[in-house]
């Protein structure tokens, strides 16, 4: 059963400046995903992400074998960090709204790690590199992963997994 | 490029202070993904992680020893993804207590001193290391 993205949770998907997405195959073996940005539909049901060139080895076979997909996306600073999990539902290829959305995210993390780290802001747009697939998977569950005792509680359907 | 090892330039990597990230798979299949604030570099076939609050992390690795690493250098304009078998957990000993002390200045870096605390130090055997490079962007 699909749920719905609360409110807060879509204000936090406009400022988090981490992405990273996981995935499974058929061994159970995991494999990491970084994303180069992503958004909601507009029934909150639904996330689209964008991934690029260097991190989709795998990533279509798995989502087309199994469905399975997490994304964890942390603001930095503030260490607020939420773990969607759902399942597969379509990709296409990238399109001019995808590579706006990528390029805010760029921007975003790099003012916001350059700040904080000393990191040049060169080599950070360089780690946010364009997306070359674009994915949906429905979402079925929300953790709280902001460290600290709450983390790990599920946040929508509502109990503590 | 893919190693068999942990090749030496990856120590600079391990040591640079920037989060990494885990993730692993239930037995049921769901995978799990979450921010590591450190990996240890043991030897050249294997690392431990800080096993802090991840607490469907620990489990899932407790019934599927399978695990994926990616780690941040991002002046040297790249990541590394590290394909990992848990082997076994210490609660004392010198790996433990050099990532006790280096959490400890991670959490008072990053203002989660009393939040982050080790339990344990999770030793992984290194299965397979794979070098991922970006493009430096254009000037301006």
């Amino acid at each position: 059963m699909a749920i719905v993205v609360p409110e807060h949770v879509v204000e936090f998907l406009g400022r988090a400046t981490v992405g990273i997405g996981g995935t499974r195959d058929r061994d159970l073996v995991p494999h990491v995903h970084r994303v180069s940005g992503w958004s909601v539909s507009d029934d909150r049901q639904t996330l689209t992400c964008l991934v690029p060139p260097q991190f989709t080895a795998g990533l279509l076979l798995a989502l087309e074998d199994n469905g399975q997909f997490s994304l964890t996306l942390s603001e930095v600073p503030s260490h607020e960090t939420y773990q969607f999990k759902g399942n597969f539902s379509a990709s296409r290829p990238i399109d001019a709204k995808d590579v706006a959305i990528c390029g805010r995210h760029r921007e975003r993390f790099t003012k916001t790690i350059a700040g904080l780290f000393g990191f040049s802001e060169r080599a950070l747009r360089a780690y946010v590199p364009p997306p070359s697939v674009a994915f949906d998977f429905r979402l079925r569950e929300i953790f709280v992963q902001t460290p600290g005792p709450g983390a790990g509680k599920r946040l929508v359907p509502d109990s503590t997994e | 490029m893919m190693y068999e090892r942990l090749p030496d330039e990856i120590k600079t990597v391990l040591e640079n202070g920037v989060p990494a990230e885990l993730v692993s798979c239930s037995m049921d299949g769901v995978p799990n993904t979450t921010v590591l604030s450190q990996v240890y570099y043991v030897d050249p076939e294997s690392v431990a992680l800080s096993f802090q609050f991840f607490n469907k992390t620990v489990r899932n690795i407790r019934e599927n020893p399978h695990a994926c690493v990616l780690l941040n250098d991002v002046e040297g304009y790249a990541a590394w993804i590290l394909k990992l078998r848990y082997d076994h957990s210490e609660t004392e000993g010198p790996v433990f207590e050099d990532m006790d002390v280096q959490i400890e200045a991670i959490a008072s870096a990053t203002g989660m001193t009393g939040v982050f605390k080790l339990k344990a130090a999770d030793i992984y055997r290194v299965e397979s290391v794979k070098k991922v490079d970006f493009e430096p962007a254009p000037e301006g």
